[in-house]
Formats: structure tokens, C-alpha cells, sequence
């Protein structure tokens, strides 16, 4: 028996919903939401609920601020929402998730790159002496 | 020194790519050594904007000018596209490091899901049996037999108005039936008092001679005519 009524029931077929960054703000002044969504919608489209915010310029004080909606991210991620990396990274800094792979890496090679520079800046200068 | 032109006008002057290819080079606006030549020029006038009205540099190639169709510049003839070294001890350990980022991810989202799963179970359970359910029902209950009661009552006051009509029907048709014996009766009285009237003039055999004697004594002529009505047309009476 062939069952169909789940299928006709459902409202978007083969795709799924994602916990991503939309756009918004003006020229030269980004400012996201932390939106869940369907995946094939637009970026900055209707949405099914915003669960955030995030401002990527840093305010008065040099901070990055961030806001999140903890109860309904645990909801939709217990719904089966996917999560797109940069929101991965965002939610590892502010402790909710662990810290994400990638961001210990790129601090890691920066510090090797300043490390490196300071060494070749010092070298520079004791010639130079 | 050459003056330095104003940014809008460069702008207007050199076409996007030209300002992008030069951006690549020289990000700071600051103070470039004193050699001559278009850049040097770019450069000076670049230093004359306040910072808010410098264009910001683009670090990254664009596809600013040519379609995705058009074909590659000769300058990149020999080029050879080079994938960004990997660093083996990196990789490692960025891979350890992603299994159990992925390993943690994995245990948090079960765990989410199963607080999901008890908060509809614990809803649905509520909604089935919970306080408000309860009021609910014995509201319901309460209104069910309020309905009862008053359909009840619609139902005895039809039953009695119905009982009512019968007994009147009944009534009528016990008087319709003893008047409809009273007329019979009557007839039947009338008629026996008329055969009583009209046995007085029967004749007997003990009135026989006297009538024969009275009928011979008194011929009677019945020679007339009569019309429709029964009435006697008088010409035709006999003297």
C-alpha cells in the first residue's frame, strides 16, 4: 500500500528548514538576523520565526554584540533545523555550543602569524642595531 | 608637487578595475615616498579624502567586467591554479578536533529533540486529562442535561396536549354516536307511530263488510287529468 497522506499533507516538499544569517541594514552598515527559514528561500525572504541578532560592527565600547532566543533555537533544533557555519560559530562563542573547530584553528594560525612577524620584526631590527 | 585631483573627479575618470587593481596594492592611504607617476598621483589624492569618504579597498577578485562566457586574459596564459597548502599536523588535528565537535553536536541535538518529544507528550496529556479538561467535561456534562431536561419537558407537554385531543376526539365521537342511536331511535319510532296511523285505517277482517258496504255506498270518479305538481286541471273534473 502505497502511503500518500503524509505527502500531500506536507506544505514544501525535499527541502528543510535552516537556522542561518539574513541580511539587512543599509549601505556600509551590515546588520543580521538570526532567522530560521526554509533552505530555498531567499536569504532575506519570508522566514518561519527570527530566534537572533547579530551586529558585526563594533559599537562604543569595541564590542560585537549578539542576541539570542535560547528557548526557541532548542525547539527548532530538536525540530531537525540545520545550522549554517557561521551561526555555529557565533552560538560556539557565546557557550551554547562548544567552540567551533575552525575558530580555535584561525586563532591558532594567527597567533603563529604574529608569533612569526615578531620574530621577523626583532630580527629586523637587531641588524639593523 | 603636483596638485592632487579631487576623489570624485578620479573617479569619474578611471574605470573600476583600474581603481580595484590598484586598491590591491596600496590599502593604506598614508604617506608614499616621493616618486612620480600615475600612482603616486592616485596615491595623493587619495590622502586628501577624510577617511568616512575613502573608497574601501576590495581585497578579493570580483568579476567586475567579463561574463562567465568571455574567455581568459593572455597575461594568464600560463597560469596554474594552486590549491592552498595543507599542513598535515594541522589537518589532523583539525580533523580530531571536528569529530567531536560533531560528537557533542550529535549529543545535543538528541537532547533537544527528546525535550521536544516530552513537551508535546506532556501537552497532549494535559489537554486529555488535566484540570481544565475536567471542568470542561462536567461543564459539557451540565449542558448535556440541561438539554435533556428541557427536551424532557417539550416531550411530557406534547404527550399531554396529544392525550388531551384524544380523550376530546373520543368524547366527540362517543356523542356523535349515541346522538347518531338517538336519531335512529327516533326514526324508527316515527315510522312505527306512522304504521300505527295507518293501521287504524286498515282494513280487518272484522272491518271487511263495513268497508265493502261503505266503498259500494260512495263510488268515487277518478276520470280526471293531472299535471306535474299534482295539481288537478279543473276543466277535466268530472260533474
Amino acid at each position: 500500500m502505497v502511503h500518500l497522506a503524509h505527502l500531500l499533507m506536507k506544505n514544501y516538499h525535499g527541502g528543510h528548514v535552516a537556522i542561518r544569517l539574513a541580511l539587512g541594514g543599509c549601505a556600509n552598515r551590515p546588520f543580521f538576523r538570526i532567522v530560521v527559514a526554509y533552505n530555498k528561500r531567499a536569504r532575506d525572504s519570508k522566514y518561519l520565526e527570527q530566534v537572533g541578532c547579530y551586529d558585526p560592527l563594533p559599537n562604543g565600547h569595541n564590542e560585537k554584540l549578539v542576541g539570542l532566543n535560547i528557548e526557541r533555537l532548542k525547539h527548532w533544533i530538536g525540530c531537525g533545523a540545520h545550522i549554517t557555519k557561521p551561526v555555529e560559530k557565533l552560538l560556539g562563542l557565546s557557550g551554547f555550543f562548544p567552540l567551533h573547530p575552525m575558530t580555535i584553528t584561525n586563532a591558532e594560525r594567527l597567533r603563529k602569524r604574529r608569533a612569526l612577524k615578531a620574530i621577523t620584526a626583532s630580527e629586523e631590527e637587531t641588524p639593523g642595531d | 608637487m603636483l596638485l592632487p585631483h579631487p576623489p570624485q573627479a578620479r573617479s569619474r575618470r578611471c574605470p573600476a578595475s583600474y581603481i580595484r587593481f590598484r586598491a590591491r596594492g596600496q590599502v593604506h592611504g598614508g604617506a608614499q615616498p616621493e616618486v612620480g607617476g600615475a600612482a603616486m598621483l592616485l596615491a595623493l589624492s587619495r590622502c586628501w579624502a577624510p577617511l568616512s569618504r575613502r573608497p574601501l579597498p576590495l581585497l578579493v577578485p570580483a568579476r567586475g567586467r567579463k561574463s562567465r562566457h568571455d574567455p581568459p586574459a593572455k597575461s594568464k596564459a600560463g597560469r596554474l591554479k594552486v590549491p592552498p597548502p595543507v599542513d598535515p599536523a594541522e589537518l589532523l588535528v583539525v580533523s580530531e578536533r571536528y569529530r567531536q565537535y560533531r560528537l557533542v553536536l550529535q549529543a545535543l541535538r538528541m537532547e533537544f529533540k527528546q525535550e521536544v518529544m516530552r513537551k508535546h507528550r506532556e501537552e497532549r496529556l494535559d489537554k486529555e486529562s488535566g484540570a481544565e479538561a475536567m471542568e470542561e467535561h462536567l461543564k459539557l456534562m451540565a449542558w448535556n442535561s440541561a438539554e435533556n431536561e428541557r427536551l424532557r419537558k417539550k416531550r411530557e407537554e406534547r404527550l399531554r396536549r396529544e392525550e388531551e385531543e384524544l380523550q376530546d376526539r373520543k368524547l366527540q365521537g362517543a356523542l356523535n354516536r349515541a346522538k347518531l342511536m338517538e336519531d335512529f331511535l327516533k326514526q324508527k319510532e316515527r315510522e312505527v307511530l306512522q304504521l300505527q296511523e295507518e293501521a287504524r285505517n286498515f282494513i280487518t277482517p272484522e272491518n271487511l263488510d263495513e268497508r265493502i258496504k261503505e266503498c259500494l255506498d260512495n263510488p268515487r270518479n277518478y276520470n280526471f287529468a293531472i299535471d306535474k305538481e299534482g295539481r288537478v286541471v279543473k276543466r277535466s273534473v268530472p260533474s
